[in-house]
């Protein structure tokens, strides 16, 4: 026998209406832009760039010593050509060394309790709660390790003998680059003395064989990494407000009203899903809009993104099935949505994906909208990450019908 | 015989260990309301959830319009209109919005729902929305809900439940006009004097268990006296005289206390259904 109305009428109904409930509360409708603007502003306001060089600062500085020592030999140097030399030990060792006049001074900006701020080829150091102003124009700088070599190290090393290096590090220094840092300063030692070093090493283009992209020079930015985390919050956002619609429908039992006419559980569903995806695509749009993420495959992103919101709807669905009340709902959202963050926090940091990461079902939209967005995927590479979001769409639909039929049951 | 619109055989449900209705059976024809009469928690509504395609019976067969409730048939679901005891209406909507999303439901564009709010009396408060309406205003509007696809079966639990009169007045007239249309009609109360009103017949329910079902002028005759009470304002105090109608002679006594001037009350001792509901069910309706 004929439908009397088809399901794909009753399900525009359903959409038609939800929409209207969505757009009259205030609430929602508030959070939704407020949240929306701080992730866009949150976004902007992250670093752009990585600074992938360490800072180490040096005392008495290069000038001094090598006064020092030509006045202790008696031969004349070059002060340009140092600074060459210097300039090129920099780039070599992806160092930026800044003098400071004493180790006091160096000991006391490594522990915090100074700052620098360098001015021209000047270094003041300030101690902290002085109340000394900084000069005008001067920029400040941090030191990850400071190197203080004796007065007379050039001299001690060029004739043969051994001198003592104090390094200063920060405790947040970590202990390969403290070993990699008494590496340099043997190293330094070595070719201030004349002497070849006892170990030949290796040209490291040589030695290292770099997978994919080399990004040395060119690093993600905490900007890009955060960018598949802002996109998936806005979809949770909806998530939230998903469930809540769904929770309010059952809890009003307007539910029953529905499901005694020609509408069937199926449709119900669908239309909160398509509601609920409506609301997370369109805002995670403008997210992504806003920050620039759509430049590249926006065809593919809008897919990633389009499965996500499904995704998280089909979540909210279920968590706003079994909540008795606010609390509960609100409560279920958490239980369900949060752990669905994990593979977005993962991209943050490349590598750190846990196995039971990977099986969570968001992990194909982070992963596949990093790998787009960062590392240039196109859609080949990103097949497999959309038949998986795909499957698990259609699963949490599977599992959304039987929960909201069991219990409209018990109403 | 016009085929019955509303067939229960042996239907029986439980909700885990507590049966909530056992062997149930019963007709509603096209045109005719049963007003189904028990407490709180007796089964009425577990019945109309079953009869409506919200509960599968667990066994025994129900089919309405023909046919079985089981089937999910969306045919069957567009003829009929429930009117549910909670207010379940959509408050950020207007009530004219209530009525156009459910009409949507069926496949409705033309209704007409200034006429449906009118006939609930709610005409000049169409454009309000939901959240705005008294308990009365939406138990009306619940009604004209229930009545936008021109139903053939009509599911009504307590529908007057907690109203002022003047919304169960509205309500009840309705329900006449429904059954006047040739709606079948299942009534769920426990208004006594409401089911004795409306209903053509009345069927008691009490733990799951239909105790007897039949007019209500059948249960009145077979359970109450027929006698007739009758008070007198006499010189000496009020004379009360109790007048079997199966006694010699009782014409003349009835006339003599019509015509007598200090008569002050005569009543027949029919019972009450409440009355006999509790001799049959040992329970009142409003426990």
């Amino acid at each position: 026998m004929s439908r009397p109305v088809s399901h794909s009428s009753i399900v525009r109904s359903i959409l038609a209406k939800d929409l209207k409930e969505y757009g009259r509360d205030k609430l929602w409708a508030f959070l939704t832009v407020f949240v929306l603007a701080i992730l866009i502003g949150m976004f902007w306001v992250l670093p752009d760039s990585v600074d992938e060089s360490i800072t180490v600062g040096v005392s008495p500085g290069f000038e001094i010593l090598v006064d020092q020592a030509a006045d202790t030999l008696g031969v004349d140097v070059d002060a340009g050509q140092l600074d060459e030399v210097v300039a090129q030990f920099e780039q070599e060792e992806g160092l930026a060394i800044v003098s400071v006049e004493s180790a006091a001074d160096l000991e006391a900006l490594v522990a915090g309790e100074a700052t620098a701020f360098v001015e021209g080829s000047q270094t003041v150091v300030v101690p902290k709660g002085s109340g000394v102003q900084p000069p005008e124009d001067a920029e400040q700088i941090g030191f990850d390790i400071g190197i203080a070599f004796p007065d007379d190290f050039l001299a001690t090393t060029a004739s043969g003998e051994r001198a003592t290096v104090q390094v200063f590090v920060d405790a947040a220094v970590p202990e390969e680059i403290r070993v990699a840092m008494a590496g340099v300063i043997g190293e330094f030692a070595h070719a201030v003395a004349g002497d070849a070093l006892p170990v030949a090493t290796p040209d490291p283009e040589e030695v290292f064989v770099v997978l994919g992209e080399d990004r040395v020079g060119n690093q993600i930015t905490p900007r890009e990494s955060f960018r598949p985390l802002l996109a998936f919050m806005v979809l949770l956002m909806e998530g939230f407000v998903m469930s809540g619609l769904v929770a309010k429908e059952i809890q009003q039992r307007t539910v029953t009203a529905l499901l005694v006419t020609p509408a069937t559980t199926g449709d119900v569903l669908a239309a909160k899903g398509i509601t609920g995806a409506l609301a997370g695509l369109a805002q995670a749009v403008i997210l992504l809009a806003a920050t620039g993420s759509l430049s590249v495959e926006p065809a593919l992103i809008l897919t990633l993104m389009l499965l996500g919101a499904v995704l998280v709807s089909g979540v909210s669905m279920i968590a706003g099935s079994a909540g008795k009340d606010f609390i509960g709902t609100l409560f279920y959202g958490m239980l369900f949505l949060i752990p669905l963050m994990i593979p977005a926090f993962a991209a943050i940091f490349p590598g750190s994906a846990s196995p039971w990461v990977k099986v969570l079902p968001s992990y194909p939209m982070a992963q596949g909208l990093v790998n787009v967005v960062t590392y240039g995927d196109g859609w080949s590479e990103t097949l497999p990450s959309i038949g998986a979001l795909a499957a698990w769409c259609a699963g949490l639909f599977v599992v959304g019908w039987v929960i909201l039929k069991r219990k409209v049951e018990t109403l | 015989m016009t085929e019955a619109a509303i067939r229960v055989e042996g239907v029986s449900y439980a909700y885990g260990d507590i049966e909530a209705v056992k062997d149930l059976s019963f007709e509603v024809a096209p045109g005719e309301i049963l007003g189904f009469l028990g407490p709180n928690g007796a089964g009425k509504s577990t019945t109309i959830k079953i009869l409506t395609g919200q509960l599968t019976p667990q066994s025994g067969t129900a089919q309405v319009l023909g046919v079985d409730v089981t089937a999910d048939d969306p045919v069957m679901q567009a003829q009929i209109g429930v009117c549910f005891e909670e207010k379940n209406l959509y408050e950020s909507m207007s009530g004219k919005e209530n009525l156009r999303f459910f009409a949507s439901l069926f496949g409705m564009k033309d209704v007409d729902t200034e006429e449906l709010l009118r006939r609930v009396g709610l005409a000049d408060r169409g454009k309000d929305r939901v959240g705005g309406y008294s308990k009365g205003m939406r138990q009306r509007l619940m009604m004209a809900r229930t009545l936008v696809n021109s139903p053939k079966a009509l599911f009504l639990d307590e529908p007057t439940d907690g109203l002022d009169p003047v919304s169960s007045q509205t309500i009840r007239k309705l329900i006449k006009e429904e059954a006047d249309r040739g709606a079948a009609i299942l009534l769920t109360t426990h208004d006594m004097w409401e089911a004795d009103e409306l209903s053509d017949r009345v069927a008691f329910i009490n733990d799951g268990e239909l105790y007897t079902i039949d007019t209500p002028e059948n249960l009145k005759l077979k359970h109450g006296k027929r006698s007739v009470k009758v008070r007198v304002r006499e010189e000496d105090g009020v004379r009360e005289d109790t007048v079997s109608l199966d006694d010699a002679g009782v014409g003349e006594r009835i006339k003599d206390a019509v015509t007598s001037p200090g008569l002050m009350t005569i009543h027949t001792e029919e019972a009450s259904l409440e009355a006999i509901f509790i001799q049959m069910t040992g329970r009142g309706l409003d426990e």
